[in-house]
C-alpha cells in the first residue's frame, strides 16, 4: 500500500529567503539540518511546531524549545522510560523550529523499558493530588525567586559598601553570577513544565479514545466538555476582568473605559473622581499575578503581557462594560457549567452497557483528576513565570545599553543566550578598562545585521513539514501535546499537492456550529482592533488572551492546535464554530474571502474570493 | 367520533379485524410484524395513522376457501372498520392498504419490499380490492424464493393487513435510532425527502440526511440530498402521483429545525419505550385525524437490520475494567498499544 505515501520538500532542498544569506550562524550548528546527518534527517518527519513557535525564533528566546528540548526528553527518554519514544529532535530552518519525533519499535527495547515506566507513571498517578499540591508550591517558588534576581546598571564607582564589608567580589560580578542563576532558574521551570504533563494527557487521550471507539461520531470538544475543570486558573484572567467590569458599573465609571481612549488616558480621567481612583485601585489588587497574562504562546519576548501593555484588557474591559450595562449577566454561573458537564457525562455513561460503565467513569474521573494540571500549567508556566522571565531579559537589555554595548534593550533577544555571556564580560570588561573597546561597536553591528535577517525570515511561509512522514503517528508525544497524528499529516500532504482546488481547506472540528461571513486574516494579537464585528477569524494560532476578541467573531479558523488548543477552549466557551489545524489557512485564505465554517465538521469553503492585492496575482 | 386507537377490549386471536391499539408482540402471528409494531408506537405515546388490521386469520381462512375470495361476514367487517375511519372526517378517507406479514420485520431479515402496498385506496369496494390483492401478492412465487432463501417456512401463518389513513406528507423519511453503519449509539440519523416516504423507502431518491447527537441535540452532521421527485396524495384521494420538484425545493431542506428536533425527541422517546436500535418510519403531514392540521405521524417501527459484515468490520472497543484498572489502561496507552489491538 504505497499509493497514498508522498513525502513533503526534502530539508535540505529549502531555499535561504532573500535578505537572510548567513542566517544559520544565529543559531547553535546542533540544530541545524547539516551533511553529517543528511542520509537520516531526509528520510525523517519533521513538522512546524505552529502551535508554539508560529514566529521565527529570535536567538534569545530559543531558550524555550532548548529547555524543553532536554526537559520535556528526558521526562520521556530517562525518566518515564516511555516503550515506545526517544527525543522529539529540533531543527531551525529559515529561522522556523521543525519537531521530529523517534519512536522506539524494536520489541524486545519495548518490552525491557515497560515495566519501568509503568512503575513510575503508576507512581505519580497513585499520588496525583499530593504531587500536584507539591507541584503548585515549586512552580510559585520558582516564580519567586524568578522575581528576586535583579539586573540593575553598573554604577560608575563601585558602592563603599563592597569596601566597608570587605566583600572582595564587585557588583560586575553580582550581574553575571546573577545571570548564571536567571537561566538555571528557566531550566527548573521547564523540568517541571513537563513534570506531569506527559502523564495528564495521556490520561485524557485514553479517556479520549475510549470514548471515541464506543461512539465514533463524538467530537473532542465534547470529550473536553465532560473533562474540563469548572474553576480554572487559567481562566482567572479574564474573570477578573469580567469582575472588574461590573465593578466598574456599579461604579459609575464605566464611560472612561468605553470611551475609546487609550489605557493611559483612560486611567488619567479615572483618576480623577473618587470612584475612578476606588476602580483602579481595585484594577493594582487584581494585577498581580492575573495580568501576567501574554498574548501568545509563552514562548516570544514579542507577545507581551497584560502587565506590560494594556491595551488587549482595556479593549476587552470595553466590550465587558458595553455587556454589562446592556444587562447582560458576564459572572460565568459554575454550577451552570458543573450541570452542563454532568448531563453530557450521564447522557454517554446512559448509553453504555456492564463493564464498559465502569471503565467510562473510572477513565472520566482520573481525567478529571488530572486534567486541572492541564489547565492551570499553562498559567503558572507560560503566563506568569514566562512573562517575567522575558521582561528579565528586557531588563538586562537595558543594562547593556547602559553600558554602551547594545543600541536599545530588546537588541538582547537577537543574541543567543550564551553568547550575552560573552557580551556581559565585554561589558564587565569595558567597565573595568574605563577606556573604549571595540565591544561597543561589534555587538551592536551584529544585531543590526541579525534585525535584518530576522525580517527575511517573516516574510518567508514555512511549510507545515518537511521530509518523509511515517506510514502511522504513533508517538504519544506527538498525538497528545502537539495533537499531530496520521490524518494531520494526510490533511498537508493533501494541502500541498492540490493547494485546495475546489475551494476548500480540511481542519479538525473544534467547536460545532456553521457561520459564514468575510474573512480577516490576523497574525498578531495587535492587529485584533482591525476586526469588524462578525468577521471570522484566521490566525496562526490563537493564544487564551486572543479571547478578549472572540465576544466579536463569527468563527475562528487557525492554522496550528490540536487536541486541546486554545482556540478550540475558547470557541467552545463562546459557543462559536471552530476549525484549528488546517496547517495553510493563513497562507491560502485572504481577508475580505467570503468563508462558510462548519465547526461539526471541520471543513472550511470558500465561497467567494477577495480581489487579489497588487503585486500577489502573479503568485495566485 | 370513533377513536380506533383506543376502543375497548383485546385482541383475541380469533377476530377477523382487529384494533391496532391492542396488537401486542404475542399477537404477531395474528396481525403481522407490522401492526405489531403500529401497536407498539402508539402504547409509546406516539401519533400514528389512525387505523385497523385484517388478520391472519382471515387470510387463512381465504385461502382455505375453495374460490378464494371474501366472504360476505369478511367484507361486512373490513367494510364496517373502513365507515368507521371515513367518520374521522365524513368523507371516503384515502388510506394506504399494506401487507403486515407474521413473518416481516425481524432483526434478522428484514422483508422489506417483499410484500404489497397501495396508497390513496379510497371508498369500501376498493378497500376491499387492495386487501385481496395483498393476499394474492403473498402467493406469488417471488415471495416463495426469498423464504427459501432465508430458510423461512413454506407457512408460517400468513399475512395480515393494514388499512390506515393516508397522511398526505409534506415530508417524510426514516429515522435510524443509533448510527446504522457505526453503531455509535449518540447518534440519531434522519433520512428525509418531499412529499410521501415511498420515495425515501423505495430508494428513488437521495433524501437529505442529519445525524443528530442525542445528548447535546446538536447536528453533527448534514448532508443536501437530490430530491428531484416527489409523492403527493392525487386529487380525489385515489392513488399518489410522483412529481418533480422544482429546484429551489430541491435545494432547500426537506425539514425544519424544529422538526429535526422533534423527530429527535421521537426517536429518544421511542428507545426509551422499546429499547435501542430501531429504525422508524415517519411524515409530517395533514390526515383526517388531525381534521386537516399538519402533525408528525410515526408510520413503522423495527429493529435495525445491521449487515453482519458491517458489524464485524468495525474496531473493537478496548476491554475496559476487565482485570484492568483505569491506570493500567493509561499505562498501556501510553506504552504504544494502539486501542482496541486488545494486546495486555
Amino acid at each position: 500500500m504505497d499509493q497514498g505515501r508522498r513525502s513533503f520538500r526534502n530539508p535540505f532542498d529549502i531555499e535561504t529567503p532573500p535578505g537572510a544569506e548567513g542566517w544559520e550562524s544565529m543559531y547553535p550548528a546542533y540544530l541545524l539540518f547539516g551533511e553529517e546527518l543528511r542520509e537520516r534527517d531526509e528520510q525523517k518527519l519533521w513538522f512546524f511546531d505552529q502551535m508554539h513557535n508560529p514566529e521565527p525564533l529570535y536567538p534569545f528566546d530559543l531558550m524555550m524549545p532548548e529547555s524543553w528540548l532536554v526537559s520535556l526528553n528526558q521526562y520521556t527518554t530517562r525518566v518515564w522510560n516511555l516503550p515506545t519514544a526517544l527525543g522529539i529532535e529540533h531543527r531551525i530552518v529559515n529561522g522556523y523550529l521543525y519537531l521530529s519525533p523517534n519512536v522506539i519499535d524494536d520489541p524486545a527495547a519495548m518490552a525491557e523499558r515497560e515495566p519501568i515506566f509503568a512503575q513510575r507513571a503508576r507512581h505519580y498517578f497513585e499520588n496525583w493530588d499530593e504531587i500536584y499540591a507539591n507541584w503548585v508550591a515549586k512552580a510559585t517558588d520558582c516564580i519567586e525567586r524568578l522575581k528576586a534576581i535583579r539586573f540593575e546598571p553598573l554604577p560608575d564607582r563601585e558602592p563603599l559598601d563592597t569596601v566597608l564589608r570587605a566583600r572582595g567580589t564587585t557588583t560586575a560580578f553580582d550581574l553575571l553570577a546573577r545571570y548564571s542563576r536567571y537561566l538555571e532558574n528557566m531550566h527548573e521551570m521547564a523540568y517541571y513544565h513537563f513534570e506531569m504533563l506527559n502523564l495528564a494527557y495521556g490520561a485524557y487521550l485514553t479517556f479520549l479514545e475510549f470514548c471515541r471507539s464506543h461512539f465514533p461520531a463524538i467530537t473532542d470538544d465534547l470529550v473536553a466538555r465532560m473533562v474540563a475543570g469548572i474553576d480554572v486558573i487559567l481562566y482567572r484572567p479574564d474573570a477578573e476582568l469580567r469582575r472588574l467590569a461590573v465593578r466598574a458599573v456599579e461604579l459609575g465609571v464605566g464611560a472612561a473605559l468605553t470611551s475609546g481612549a487609550a489605557p493611559d488616558a483612560a486611567t488619567a480621567e479615572l483618576g480623577t473622581t473618587e470612584a475612578g481612583r476606588e476602580w483602579l485601585a481595585e484594577l493594582e489588587e487584581v494585577k498581580d499575578p492575573w495580568f501576567y497574562y501574554t498574548t501568545g504562546s509563552g514562548y516570544c519576548h514579542a507577545k507581551r503581557a497584560w502587565i506590560d501593555d494594556l491595551r488587549p484588557p482595556f479593549a476587552a474591559l470595553a466590550d465587558y462594560v458595553r455587556r454589562v450595562e446592556r444587562g447582560e449577566d458576564l459572572v460565568r454561573s459554575l454550577d451552570k457549567l458543573r450541570a452542563e458537564r454532568d448531563r453530557i457525562a450521564d447522557g454517554y455513561r446512559g448509553l453504555l452497557d456492564g463493564d464498559d460503565v465502569t471503565g467510562f467513569d473510572d477513565l472520566l474521573a482520573l481525567s478529571r483528576q488530572v486534567f486541572p494540571f492541564v489547565e492551570n500549567h499553562n498559567f503558572y508556566v507560560e503566563h506568569w513565570h514566562h512573562s517575567i522571565f522575558f521582561n528579565k531579559a528586557r531588563e538586562l537589555g537595558a543594562v547593556l545599553v547602559a553600558a554602551g554595548l547594545l543600541e536599545q534593550d530588546d537588541d538582547i533577544y537577537f543574541l543567543h543566550r550564551y553568547e550575552v555571556y560573552q557580551v556581559l564580560y565585554e561589558a564587565e570588561a569595558r567597565w573595568a578598562l574605563g577606556v573604549p573597546t571595540r565591544s561597543e561597536y561589534t555587538w551592536r553591528e551584529e544585531v543590526a545585521r541579525r534585525r535584518q535577517i530576522y525580517a527575511a525570515f517573516e516574510k518567508w511561509n514555512p511549510p507545515p513539514a518537511l521530509g518523509v512522514p511515517p506510514e502511522k503517528v504513533t508517538e504519544p508525544i506527538t498525538v497528545t501535546l502537539f495533537g499531530i497524528n496520521t490524518d494531520t499529516i494526510q490533511r498537508w500532504l493533501a494541502a500541498e499537492a492540490e493547494g485546495s482546488p475546489d475551494g476548500r481547506l480540511l481542519g479538525l472540528a473544534a467547536s460545532p456550529g456553521v457561520a459564514e461571513g468575510v474573512a480577516r486574516v490576523v497574525h498578531q494579537v495587535e492587529e485584533l482592533d482591525q476586526l469588524e464585528d462578525g468577521e471570522i477569524l484566521v490566525c496562526p494560532l490563537t493564544a487564551p488572551s486572543w479571547s478578549i476578541v472572540f465576544a466579536r467573531i463569527g468563527a475562528a479558523v487557525s492554522d496550528g492546535g490540536g487536541i486541546m488548543s486554545h482556540a478550540a477552549i475558547v470557541s467552545r466557551e463562546y459557543g462559536l464554530p471552530a476549525v484549528v489545524a488546517t496547517g495553510v489557512g493563513t497562507r491560502v485564505l485572504r481577508t475580505g474571502d467570503r468563508l462558510r465554517v462548519d465547526g461539526g465538521t471541520g471543513v472550511v469553503t470558500v465561497l467567494e474570493r477577495a480581489a487579489a492585492p497588487a503585486g500577489e496575482a502573479a503568485r495566485a | 367520533m370513533t377513536d380506533l386507537h383506543v376502543a375497548a377490549g383485546q385482541t383475541t386471536g380469533g377476530e377477523q379485524v382487529a384494533v391496532t391499539g391492542h396488537c401486542l408482540p404475542e399477537h404477531v402471528n395474528h396481525v403481522g410484524g407490522k401492526a405489531v409494531g403500529l401497536g407498539s408506537l402508539l402504547r409509546a405515546g406516539q401519533r400514528v395513522p389512525a387505523s385497523f388490521v385484517v388478520t391472519a386469520g382471515a387470510y387463512r381462512e381465504y385461502r382455505r376457501g375453495p374460490a378464494q375470495e371474501l366472504t360476505q361476514e369478511l367484507r361486512a367487517a373490513i367494510a364496517g372498520a373502513y365507515a368507521a375511519l371515513c367518520e374521522l372526517d365524513g368523507t371516503e378517507v384515502p388510506v394506504a392498504v399494506r401487507s403486515s406479514a407474521t413473518v416481516e420485520d425481524s432483526a434478522e431479515a428484514s422483508w422489506a419490499g417483499q410484500f404489497q402496498t397501495f396508497l390513496g385506496v379510497s371508498g369500501t369496494e376498493e378497500v376491499l380490492a387492495k386487501v385481496e390483492e395483498c393476499w394474492a401478492a403473498a402467493l406469488d412465487p417471488h415471495v416463495g424464493a426469498y423464504r427459501a432463501g432465508h430458510q423461512l417456512g413454506d407457512d408460517d401463518g400468513g399475512v395480515a393487513v393494514i388499512v390506515q389513513e393516508l397522511v398526505d406528507a409534506r415530508a417524510a423519511g426514516v429515522i435510524f435510532t443509533q448510527h446504522p453503519e457505526t453503531g455509535d449509539r449518540s447518534i440519531v440519523v434522519i433520512e428525509s425527502s418531499h412529499g410521501l416516504g415511498e420515495a425515501v423507502v423505495g430508494g428513488e431518491v437521495v433524501p437529505d440526511l442529519f445525524e443528530i447527537n442525542k445528548i447535546t441535540r446538536q447536528q453533527h452532521r448534514s448532508r443536501l440530498g437530490t430530491k428531484h421527485t416527489e409523492y403527493r396524495l392525487a386529487g380525489g384521494g385515489r392513488g399518489v402521483r410522483a412529481r418533480p420538484v422544482d429546484p429551489a425545493r430541491q435545494q432547500a431542506w426537506s425539514v425544519s429545525e424544529p422538526e429535526l428536533m422533534a423527530l429527535t425527541d421521537m426517536a429518544a422517546a421511542l428507545e426509551a419505550k422499546l429499547g435501542r436500535g430501531l429504525d422508524v418510519e415517519w411524515a409530517i403531514g395533514a390526515a383526517p385525524s388531525t381534521h386537516g392540521t399538519e402533525a408528525l405521524f410515526a408510520l413503522q417501527v423495527r429493529p435495525i437490520t445491521v449487515d453482519p459484515r458491517r458489524r464485524s468490520q468495525r474496531p473493537q472497543p478496548p476491554a475496559a475494567g476487565r482485570g484492568q484498572d483505569a491506570i493500567g489502561h493509561i499505562l498501556g496507552r501510553l506504552a504504544g498499544r494502539e486501542p482496541g489491538t486488545g494486546a495486555g
